[in-house]
């Protein structure tokens, strides 16, 4: 697999399904530059309405690239008080500017102890690091 | 991994099978044909937006949104399905999903390739032969599974198919009806005899076995077909299918990959119909030509 240099900002939290979280008072919450480039050119999103309570782990919208669709995963347990509209109405943004403009909702966390579940940029390298020394292990030249 | 040749299966099941498998985090290969006709539209896809349900409810064809992505389909016994179920963390299953096609695709293309036919793989998810679409397929990510779903065509209702379509006009469903009919290719287009469906499976689970190991040949058990059961009403409820889903600016309904029929809104006295090929305009149409094809549906 050829690889991409991809930003990670060291001031958010990341989770295990390629999203980014940025904790304050509120959480903002995105996909980050990594999750964005595998799932490809985003033709679709889909974003439970703000009012909704989710769980951690919980979808929370769905997402469809060229032939693919897949859920959105909650990163942390909340209500989630505001959708990225422009966002939904344009999806191309998630790929264009992950961190900016590309963000997905924000949302009021629940329960403060599941932020430390999450990793930080160090430790989010080094598990992309691992997945695709995985999958070039794993896919032995079949994968460009 | 277990093989389901099912062969002919009602019109729910033949999606519905796949999506239990996938809800019970099982893998398995699903190699069948729906006894009769219905729509599917893509988990996305818009109902009102894409579908004439007028036509649909006086013609009995039913609808389904399945969970996987792409666009509306007409499916009926004419189309073999084959669907894969594999687990998230089978290392076969990419990062990058669309970069499995390469290899789901590759049993079909040697079908197609073992009947003389030219076909080769457009990215991401296509089979073309002769440069035309033969093969439709696609894929989402169910439960803690993925599926990946595709069909051989060995005919195709193109005048159903246009029908069914929500269209602006008439003349832009003509130009529908003509336009699939010039991209799309079967294996009635190709072949001087019909089309055995145990040869085509034979040659899918010799490609099959190729890339996963051995099949194993299975037949839905107990808890599988009462997960069909619930997952296929879910899949064919009003609820379900009213969902809303994507609606772009004017009519735009996509025929192949980077082929797409566009209905801008009304310039004077008719609509402007453009096909887009690969994002260049290739044909402007008026909306409102006098252009006559002898259509089965307009008699």
């Amino acid at each position: 697999m050829q690889r991409e240099k991809r930003a990670i900002p060291d001031d958010l939290f990341y989770d295990r399904n390629d999203f980014w979280i940025k904790v304050a008072e509120e959480a903002v919450i995105g996909l980050t530059d990594y999750g964005q480039g595998n799932i490809g050119d985003i033709l679709y999103l889909e974003l439970v309405p703000a009012g909704t309570v989710v769980r951690r782990g919980e979808r929370c919208g769905s997402i469809e690239s060229g032939k693919w669709v897949g859920s959105l995963l909650a990163p942390v347990s909340g209500m989630i008080v505001e959708t990225n509209r422009d966002a939904e109405a344009d999806p191309h943004m998630v790929n264009a500017d992950p961190f900016g403009r590309g963000w997905l909702y924000r949302i009021e966390p629940a329960d403060r102890n599941e932020i430390g579940l999450l990793m930080d940029s160090g430790a989010y390298q080094a598990w992309i690091e691992e997945r695709i020394c995985l999958e070039e292990k794993n896919s032995q030249g079949w994968i460009d | 991994m277990d093989l389901y040749d099912l062969g002919p299966v009602g019109w729910v099941e033949s999606q519905s099978i796949y999506h239990a498998l996938a809800l019970l985090g099982r893998e398995g290969l699903i190699l069948c044909y729906p006894t009769t006709p219905y729509i599917c539209l893509g988990l996305h896809d818009d109902l009102d937006y894409e579908i004439d349900r007028q036509y649909c409810r006086e013609r009995g064809i039913p609808l389904l949104r399945r969970e996987t992505g792409g666009g509306v389909v007409y499916l009926d016994n004419r189309q073999l399905f084959f669907q894969l179920v594999l687990r998230q963390d089978n290392p076969l299953v990419p990062l990058r999903r669309h970069r499995f096609y390469e290899k789901f695709l590759q049993p079909a293309l040697s079908v197609y390739r073992d009947l003389g036919m030219a076909a080769e793989l457009k990215p991401p998810a296509d089979i073309a032969a002769d440069g035309r679409k033969s093969s439709g397929n696609g894929s989402g990510d169910i439960g803690r599974c993925v599926a990946y779903v595709g069909n051989i065509l060995l005919d195709f209702d193109f005048v159903t198919m246009s029908r069914a379509l929500k269209a602006p006009d008439e003349t832009y469903r003509r130009h529908l009806y003509r336009i699939m009919r010039a991209n799309l290719i079967t294996l009635t287009d190709c072949l001087a005899y019909p089309a055995e469906y145990s040869r085509l499976t034979t040659g899918l689970i010799a490609g099959f076995q190729r890339q996963l190991g051995d099949l194993t040949p299975r037949e839905p058990d107990a808890e599988l077909r009462e997960t069909a059961r619930r997952v296929g009403e879910r899949l064919t409820s009003g609820e379900w299918l009213d969902l809303p889903g994507r609606r772009p600016a004017g009519r735009k309904v996509k025929i192949a990959e980077g082929l797409y029929l566009l209905a801008q809104e009304s310039v004077g006295r008719g609509r402007k119909l453009t096909l887009v090929r690969d994002g260049v305009a290739e044909e402007v149409m008026a909306g409102d030509d006098e252009m006559e094809l002898a259509l089965p549906f307009r008699a």
